[in-house]
């Protein structure tokens, strides 16, 4: 009989790692607690820095899964372990025994609602950066009316201690850009604005993004963030900000907000990550064995970590852990 | 019976009496010579005036006889100190009732001075020198085991704090002490002197009582002596203006060290912390270690609980601010700007509302008082709606007096010259200071939980009752500070079901983000946070409901469920 591995989260870390072990004779589940495999990846469009169509990506990975054991709109409800392994029992009753397990349960979006200054929830044009993603995917919201002046605010959740989020979210400033361009695509008149803290322009490609946003695209990047966003009479967006490089508080009218929401923990798992004695690190994201070395193992045997449940992470990050844990299990099974 | 006037024997107590007392003289001499010369005045004055006079007779009876306080905050502690302390009294007391019905003393024939001295120490060692009368010889007894009791009490506490409800107790100095253990030692001496009249424990007892008055004024026991000043000080309505003099010297003495506060003091959940709390600020401060003292004056969170709590009434968060005035913050700052700020308009609407900056960050309550203050009907200019000048709390917190100053300043003017009756603030941090420092006179300041409750009240404001649990929680500068807890809460129960929180009104719990504070760590804080969220969750509220920007920003980090200011959910039930 081949060997079970439960994976729990069937995005990209999830689908990649199930392939490979696939691959290498044994036999992943997959438990996906929403409706379909793909995770946060298969809601976007476009991915950085080369505008690649998320789809193919998304497609190429649920063809590698084919032939899978994936169970969707299921949940882990609870999980033992003894000298055998591990014995989960799933949401719809069903028991499943596995020799190993990989939490690979990704991110939540942070709740812009919880920056109550930038007026998410509270005025109509302010949205996230995932719900304009949305629009790319489909053409349509409400709250886009061919704006003329678009801002874009990073940072929001991430490296802000008043929220309690002190760690970088890794993938916004570049996806800020990525979007920055797309808007202005979509509307060539508009006057499009980012505002920043620092640009991490840590990947390949990535920096020559930043020059085409401001050369090919005339994005105005300022070095400065946004601390007020109020509704003036006629419904537009007055935003308070400084602009650092040249030492001036700034006020502007805006008629659509993107604020680009960082990577929380996804908590869903919390109860069961318990049950398995996996401890979170001081982001509140999972704690791994260590950072260089034992990245996909936790403190305890046969539980492995992969993917943005760890730290946030970007796609291709994700896909490289997800191999490494492959490997990390087949040699643990064969130890 | 010792038919003799005098025994070496009493030299030990009457050396030490004639020190405390010199001491306290001199003390009080020199607290009333440090006052500024208006305080002194109004000092003065307010021991002749009716009101203050009278205030001033009830705490001294209410407070130094019978410990009311203490009783009301725990029963045990309030019976152990009065045990102790009353019981004390009354046996000099009755000592000296005895004094004057048994004159003049039998067989013992004395003139002059050697007539008037066995009045400083007979009521003392009454027993040795004179027979007792039946009927103050049981009272002398009764009183004498109850002090027993007390102190019996008291060593449990020491051993065991929490039988007698007390989670944290100060930790002492070698001072502290030795002279507790004198204390608990006079009264059992002088017990088995009496019963069996062996000369050595009449000289131990009176070693004993010279021991614990020559080291009173170096310990906590000052308290006892100084309490009754600080009692008239606090009725004439000073306020300390430096931290180690005058009014504020004073109060150092006051604190019994008692510790009350340190259970009380939400920085407390963390033990670290628990050095940090009024108790230890006291002490520092009375040992002169400076250093010590400024950096717990920039810990502390300004909330407001340990005078709440603190039996003796120390207003330690104002000797903290004196504190931070003494050793500003050290940032520079620069308020050109406000010349030249001008509003943008003037409507002269009665009614002025100003968000202030905390406010401005939380749109959701600008929002909500916009629309609750159309549907009333009112009258209103939005005083800071393109933006408008700090009220100046954040710099007087940091000491930064002529910087607030300057601001408020700025904001006086723009109120007077908007023509308004009243003000309304969001914003209790803001309340605080316009109710304290600005001088408005004809200006009524209103927070909006007491203007949206007499709105409320008038009929102005026709709200619906829905089937929502609430908890209210009580932000520190709106509840300690001004004792504003019904108005909110009624204006909760016109629209929903109030449910209590585990500790409420004077004894909530700081929600963590206090402005107060210059060096609690984000962790620190969450922690404060985490123990006021569970303990406003005590009866499952469906939602937390406060009256702060701060707290509501606040607790939204954890809070399992929805967290809102007042003026959110009454705009939500409007009809």
């Amino acid at each position: 009989m081949k060997e079970n591995i439960l994976i729990i989260g069937g995005g990209a870390a999830g689908m990649e790692a199930a392939t490979q072990l696939h691959k290498m004779g044994l036999n992943p589940i997959i438990i996906e607690k929403s409706e379909a495999l793909g995770g946060h990846i298969a809601q976007w469009d476009r991915l950085f820095p080369a505008f690649h169509p998320a789809k193919d990506v998304v497609d190429k990975m649920l063809d590698q899964v084919k032939g899978i054991d994936v169970r969707l709109n299921t949940e882990v409800v609870d999980i033992q372990r003894d000298n055998n392994g591990f014995h989960a029992v799933l949401s719809n009753n069903e028991k499943i025994d596995a020799q190993a397990v990989i939490l690979a349960t990704g991110f939540d979006v942070f709740k812009a609602e919880r920056k109550q200054e930038y007026g998410y929830g509270i005025y109509n044009n302010v949205m996230t950066s995932v719900e304009l993603e949305k629009f790319f995917r489909t053409g349509k919201d409400d709250r886009i009316n061919h704006p003329k002046r678009i801002g874009f605010v990073h940072c929001v959740g991430a490296r802000d201690v008043k929220v309690c989020n002190t760690y970088c979210s890794k993938v916004c400033c570049t996806t800020a850009l990525k979007q920055a361009c797309e808007i202005k695509e979509v509307f060539p008149d508009a006057e499009v604005y980012t505002f920043y803290m620092d640009l991490r322009m840590f990947g390949p490609g990535y920096e020559d993004l930043y020059l085409k946003t401001q050369k090919d695209f005339d994005v105005k990047c300022v070095r400065g963030r946004v601390c007020e966003v109020s509704e003036d009479m006629d419904g537009k967006l007055v935003i308070k900000a400084e602009d650092t490089l040249f030492g001036k508080p700034l006020k502007m009218t805006l008629d659509l907000l993107v604020l680009m929401c960082s990577m929380e923990k996804n908590k869903s798992i919390d109860a069961i990550q318990q049950k398995l004695g996996v401890a979170n690190n001081s982001d509140g994201f999972m704690q791994n064995k260590d950072m260089y070395l034992g990245m996909n193992d936790t403190a305890q045997d046969g539980v492995f970590v992969a993917g943005a449940c760890t730290a946030p992470k970007s796609l291709p990050d994700t896909i490289g852990e997800a191999r490494s844990v492959a490997t990390q299990v087949y040699n643990y099974l064969n130890r | 019976m010792n038919s003799q006037i005098f025994h070496p024997f009493v030299l030990p107590f009457v050396l030490g009496m004639a020190f405390v007392l010199t001491y306290c003289v001199v003390g009080l001499l020199r607290v009333i010579g440090q006052l500024p010369k208006d305080d002194r005045k109004q000092f003065w004055r307010s021991l002749v005036t009716p009101k203050t006079a009278w205030a001033n007779i009830r705490d001294l009876v209410g407070d130094c006889l019978f410990h009311v306080k203490i009783w009301k905050r725990n029963p045990v502690l309030g019976y152990m100190h009065t045990a102790i302390a009353f019981g004390w009294f009354m046996i000099i007391v009755i000592g000296h009732v005895m004094l004057f019905t048994l004159r003049p003393l039998e067989g013992v024939e004395v003139q002059g001075i050697e007539r008037m001295l066995p009045n400083f120490y007979y009521p003392i060692f009454f027993k040795y020198f004179a027979e007792e009368t039946p009927i103050f010889a049981v009272l002398m007894d009764f009183f004498l085991l109850m002090i027993i009791s007390g102190i019996l009490i008291a060593v449990v506490k020491k051993i065991h704090s929490k039988i007698v409800g007390v989670k944290r107790i100060m930790h002492f100095g070698f001072a502290d002490n030795m002279i507790r253990f004198a204390l608990w030692t006079i009264f059992p001496f002088r017990l088995i002197a009496e019963k069996s009249n062996i000369m050595a424990f009449w000289w131990l007892y009176s070693i004993d009582l010279m021991v614990f008055m020559f080291m009173l004024p170096f310990t906590r026991y000052m308290h006892i002596p100084t309490e009754a000043l600080f009692i008239l000080l606090r009725h004439a309505g000073l306020k300390p203006r430096e931290p180690r003099k005058g009014y504020a010297l004073a109060q150092i003495y006051s604190c019994p060290s008692c510790g009350l506060c340190i259970d009380a003091c939400p920085m407390s959940v963390n033990d670290k912390n628990s050095g940090n709390t009024s108790a230890y600020f006291m002490k520092r401060l009375r040992n002169g270690d400076r250093e010590e003292a400024q950096r717990i004056a920039e810990t502390c969170m300004q909330c407001g609980k340990c005078v709440a709590v603190c039996p003796v009434s120390i207003e330690s968060c104002d000797i903290k601010m004196s504190q931070r005035e003494a050793v500003p913050y050290t940032i520079n700052s620069n308020h050109s700007y406000l010349d030249a700020y001008y509003p943008s308009e003037t409507s002269n609407a009665p009614v002025l509302y100003f968000a202030g900056c905390m406010t401005q960050l939380t749109p959701k309550i600008m929002r909500a008082m916009k629309k609750i203050m159309e549907a009333a009907g009112e009258k209103y200019e939005f005083m800071d709606k393109d933006g408008g000048v700090c009220c100046g709390r954040p710099m007087l917190l940091s000491g930064k007096t002529a910087e607030a100053q300057a601001m408020m300043a700025k904001n006086t003017e723009l109120i007077k010259q908007s023509g308004a009756k009243r003000l309304v603030l969001s914003c209790p941090i803001c309340y605080k200071v316009f109710k304290e420092e600005y001088q408005l006179e004809g200006v009524e300041i209103l927070h909006h939980t007491q203007y949206i409750d007499e709105l409320v009240k008038k009929g102005k404001l026709k709200v619906n009752k829905n089937e929502v649990n609430y908890v209210y929680h009580d932000p520190c500068e709106l509840g300690r500070a001004f004792g504003v807890y019904d108005e909110p809460r009624e204006v909760i129960e016109s629209i929903g079901n109030l449910c209590k929180a585990k500790s409420e009104k004077e004894l909530s719990i700081c929600c963590g983000g206090s402005l107060g504070s210059f060096n609690l760590t984000q962790q620190e804080r969450d922690e404060i946070t985490t123990i006021s969220v569970n303990d406003l969750m005590f009866n499952n509220p469906d939602e937390i409901v406060t009256a702060c920007p701060l707290c509501l920003k606040t607790f939204a980090r954890k809070s399992p469920v929805a967290v809102k200011d007042i003026a959110e959910v009454v705009a939500d039930q409007l009809k």
